[in-house]
């Protein structure tokens, strides 16, 4: 088929410009140095706001928790097994950790729920042992898709949810296992 | 250094001494099927609190100004301990030292209509009927049934399962499992959900604020949004199904990372981005004075009017 003559007209047109136009400096410093210098929110203070949230629900969730134990031992103190108190991943994306306050009290917190964790009904141990899995899977999948998306709103809501879920469920563990009837089969080493 | 005492020092006892001792060390252990039957006054509006490790705990309010229990304890267990005072009644399954087998004990609890209830078990189911002040009901592997009427109810259980029965009456409503399914109807007022992987099926009445939550567990609720309501439910794989009765006036915040949207309100769900997964529906019906917001990472959402 034959084209039209304006198109080659064009066509010949195009192949005499440059191939590759240099911008007459670089350009990039400037842009860098005015992001730095941006006044507005941005996806790493949104990040430390719920880092603080998070500090905040796991310090309650361990005030409560300790206000319901009853041994006098130092939790802090006690190992750690890998079960129920595996780590969950404590990033909040491709950039940030959430370590420091947040980490030592999801730390004990899962300390103590190590050390009841063993006077359980075996079929609610398994099932609690599971569901905390399935926790630290969906905020590995979450963690997954924020390093694909950076700063997508909905991925960031949904692990902020996660990990303030795993907190709860920890601290009302070990509240349920703390109550007098789960106290005294503990301390009678009653099987259940 | 000190001599010892004396007495430390002395011969052993007779051997029969020595048996009286021992027997008196080691509790008395209920035979199987022991009955049990206290009775004591109690403030029509004070607290009972029970205690129970494995069995059943049915409480249920009526009109006298005191708290019974009947029942049987369970082989192993050492006794109950039944303690009215003026304004806290406390039943308590006391269980013998290094036991390792007990029994199910059963208690029937009967407590003043208004009173505060709060139960605790580990793999003993709780029933609670008729027990209008507020509940705090918790186990770790047993089931939860109550009723609740307008007080605060609060019901939490790993892998038992929970189900509360409403009389349209709002009140605060909380419930907590782990892998444990719930169910709540005919509850009005405020609802808290929150589970790891249990299914959650909720039918309430007029609510002003609820909040579902879910990992891998479905959702499923059907409710009367309040003028100015609030609905916020996530969940990270489990499905949402939301229907809406009655007059709806709301903004609509809908979003899926990688589950469908369904909408029976008429609009569709857009694409968040042209290269990632992502879908997200926002609508107004009528004023727009209350809020839904429905998100999910996997999860399918199905909004509907009814």
């Amino acid at each position: 088929m034959t084209r039209p003559v304006d198109d080659r007209r064009i066509d010949a047109a195009l192949g005499t410009l440059a191939r590759e136009v240099e911008p007459p400096r670089d350009l990039w410093p400037g842009i860098a140095a005015r992001l730095e210098a941006s006044p507005g929110p941005s996806r790493r203070s949104w990040a430390w706001q719920a880092v603080a949230a998070l500090v905040l629900v796991a310090v309650s969730s361990l005030v409560t928790a300790t206000l319901v134990r009853r041994s006098p031992t130092p939790v802090a103190q006690q190992p750690v097994p890998a079960s129920a108190s595996a780590a969950m991943p404590v990033a909040f994306g491709p950039s940030f950790a959430l370590n420091g306050e947040y980490a030592a009290a999801r730390a004990q917190l899962a300390a103590e729920l190590e050390r009841r964790v063993a006077t359980m009904p075996p079929s609610a141990r398994q099932k609690l042992e599971a569901n905390l899995a399935e926790m630290r899977r969906a905020a590995d999948e979450i963690n997954a898709a924020l390093a694909r998306q950076p700063g997508d709103p909905l991925l960031q809501e949904l692990l902020l949810s996660t990990y303030q879920q795993e907190l709860g469920v920890l601290a009302s563990v070990n509240q349920l296992t703390g109550t007098s009837a789960a106290e005294e089969a503990r301390q009678e080493n009653v099987k259940l | 250094m000190t001599a010892p005492a004396r007495s430390a020092l002395k011969p052993l006892a007779s051997p029969l001494s020595v048996a009286a001792v021992v027997l008196m060390a080691v509790p008395p252990v209920a035979a199987a099927g022991t009955p049990i039957n206290e009775r004591g006054p109690a403030d029509p509006s004070g607290a009972v609190e029970v205690s129970n490790v494995a069995g059943t705990v049915r409480v249920s309010g009526w009109d006298r100004n005191e708290v019974e229990v009947t029942g049987e304890l369970g082989e192993g267990t050492e006794r109950l301990e039944f303690v009215a005072g003026d304004k806290v009644t406390r039943v308590k399954v006391i269980l013998p030292g290094r036991s390792r087998n007990v029994d199910d004990t059963d208690l029937i609890v009967r407590v003043p209509a208004a009173s505060r209830l709060a139960v605790n078990t580990v793999s003993a189911d709780i029933e609670v009927s008729g027990v209008a002040g507020a509940q705090r009901l918790q186990s770790v592997s047993a089931d939860i049934r109550t009723q609740a009427e307008a007080e605060d109810v609060e019901c939490k259980s790993v892998s038992g399962d929970v189900t509360i029965h409403g009389t349209g009456k709002k009140a605060l409503v909380t419930v907590t499992t782990v892998s444990g399914d719930a169910t709540a109807l005919k509850v009005a007022g405020e609802v808290n959900a929150n589970t790891v992987s249990g299914n959650m099926t909720l039918g309430l009445g007029q609510t002003a604020r609820s909040r579902v939550r879910s990992t891998s567990g479905d959702l499923t609720i059907a409710s009367v949004l309040a003028q100015d309501g609030r609905f916020d439910v996530e969940s990270i794989s489990g499905d949402v199904r939301l229907e809406l009765h009655g007059p709806v006036d709301a903004e609509f915040d809908v979003s899926s990372f990688n589950g469908e949207i369904r909408n029976c309100f008429g609009p569709k769900a857009v694409s968040t981005s042209e290269y990632a997964p992502g879908k997200e529906l926002r609508f107004r019906e009528g004023q727009g004075s209350g809020r839904v917001r429905l998100k999910t990472l996997n999860g399918d959402i199905d909004l509907c009017r009814k």
